[in-house]
This record gives C-alpha cells, sequence and structure tokens, in this order.
C-alpha cells in the first residue's frame, strides 16, 4: 500500500510500519549509508588507545 | 559503511580464525534493530595469538595498511584494552575491546552465529547487548537497552 491517510498524527503514529524485504543487516547498513549521505566526516588515520572504554568515547564525543 | 568492505572485513575475520564478537549498533543491527553507525565494535579474546589474528584480518582487508602495526598484544592484553583503528576508507571505524572494565570481555559476551554471504559472523545475542547497554551512562545505550528490551522481551535480570 504506497499511500496511506490518517485523519491525525496520532493516527499515523500507530500505523503499522510495512516490515522490508531486505535482511536485516542490509536493513542496518543502508541506514548508515543514509546517514553518511547526510552528515558526512572526515576521519584521523591510524591507531589510537584508551585505557577505558569511556576515555574512547569522550575522544569520540570532541572529535 | 560499504556493504562490500564490511562483508570483506567479516570474511577477513573468518579466515584468521579471529575469536571475536560484534557488539554495539552492528549487532543490534545483525537483530533487526537498525540504527545509524559510524563504528563497527568488537569483543576479541585477550591473547597475543589472537591479536595477531586480527592484525593478519585488517591487512588482508586494508592491503596491508602500515597503521595496522600499531595495534598491539602489549596494549590491548595490559593498559589499553579499547583501541580504535581508522581504516584507509575513511568512512567508518573499529573500536576493538579486550575487556570492560570488571563488567565484560571476550568470554563473559553470549554471541550467537549469524550468516551473510557465506560468512560466518559471530554476534552479541540480544540479551548480553542488554546486559551491555543497561548500565551504563550514554543515553544511546539507554536507548538501545529499552529498545533491545521491548523487541526481546527482556527482563531487567537478563
Amino acid at each position: 500500500m504506497p499511500v496511506q491517510r490518517f485523519r491525525s498524527i496520532e493516527d499515523m503514529n500507530h500505523a503499522p510500519v510495512s516490515p522490508s524485504r531486505l535482511p536485516d543487516f542490509d536493513r542496518f547498513l543502508r541506514h548508515c549509508a543514509r546517514y553518511w549521505a547526510i552528515a558526512p566526516k572526515v576521519y584521523p588515520r591510524g591507531v589510537f588507545k584508551f585505557r577505558t572504554i569511556e576515555e574512547a568515547q569522550k575522544a569520540r564525543a570532541h572529535r | 559503511m560499504d556493504r562490500d568492505e564490511i562483508i570483506r572485513v567479516l570474511r577477513a575475520f573468518e579466515a584468521s580464525g579471529l575469536e571475536y564478537v560484534l557488539i554495539g549498533a552492528a549487532a543490534m543491527g545483525f537483530h533487526g534493530l537498525v540504527r545509524a553507525t559510524e563504528d563497527l565494535d568488537l569483543f576479541v579474546r585477550a591473547t597475543s595469538e589472537n591479536i595477531e589474528r586480527l592484525r593478519a584480518a585488517l591487512r588482508e582487508a586494508y592491503e596491508d595498511d602500515p597503521h595496522i602495526d600499531e595495534i598491539s598484544s602489549a596494549d590491548l592484553l595490559g593498559e589499553y584494552p579499547a583501541v580504535r583503528y581508522y581504516p584507509p576508507t575513511g568512512d567508518l571505524y573499529f573500536d576493538v575491546l579486550t575487556r570492560l572494565g570488571d563488567a565484560a570481555r571476550f568470554e563473559t559476551v553470549d554471541a550467537e552465529i549469524k550468516d551473510i554471504e557465506g560468512t560466518r559472523v559471530r554476534v552479541a545475542t540480544p540479551a548480553a547487548l542488554y546486559r551491555l547497554k543497561k548500565g551504563t551512562v550514554r543515553a544511546i545505550d539507554h536507548q538501545d537497552a529499552a529498545a533491545l528490551r521491548e523487541r526481546f522481551n527482556l527482563k531487567d535480570e537478563d
């Protein structure tokens, strides 16, 4: 059903979403690709090491 | 995150005999919970032989990128249990962990095997992901934990 009509945004939010025919991991990869297309980033190169996962997460947040 | 690149890396992991378990958003993706991420997170078994397998797999996938030699057993088995590798392709990175404080390590994360194009991928189970995420401080982890709990009907004791 390509087009659905709703009387309110609440009805729209409660409507079931059609399941994708793609395998789960492919849906994930496509979602990441869309995200990258909208917000591409420039990463550094190489290897960085951290004493804790919190340290690693902080480095990511401040990049 | 390029599909061919990911499959090439996962294939190299399998071919090298790397003992790993995929965690994080990519693992959630395998379980049908889709959100965007920039990285692949994995626990690896903390032995020097296994770290060598990791280096071999990454060299295979990334044409002998010289930076891969900077991933060392001394670090991952010692003071630096978290290593981030940015490959030359430039649109994703890897967070490699040998332990998460005292909370988790390769041996404590329950995993199941998924298949992608004939490649076996070792992925943390939904319950294992839930346990990893529910106790952390990041908002995104709380959202992931809530999504896992709802989708897989998990309880707090899981």
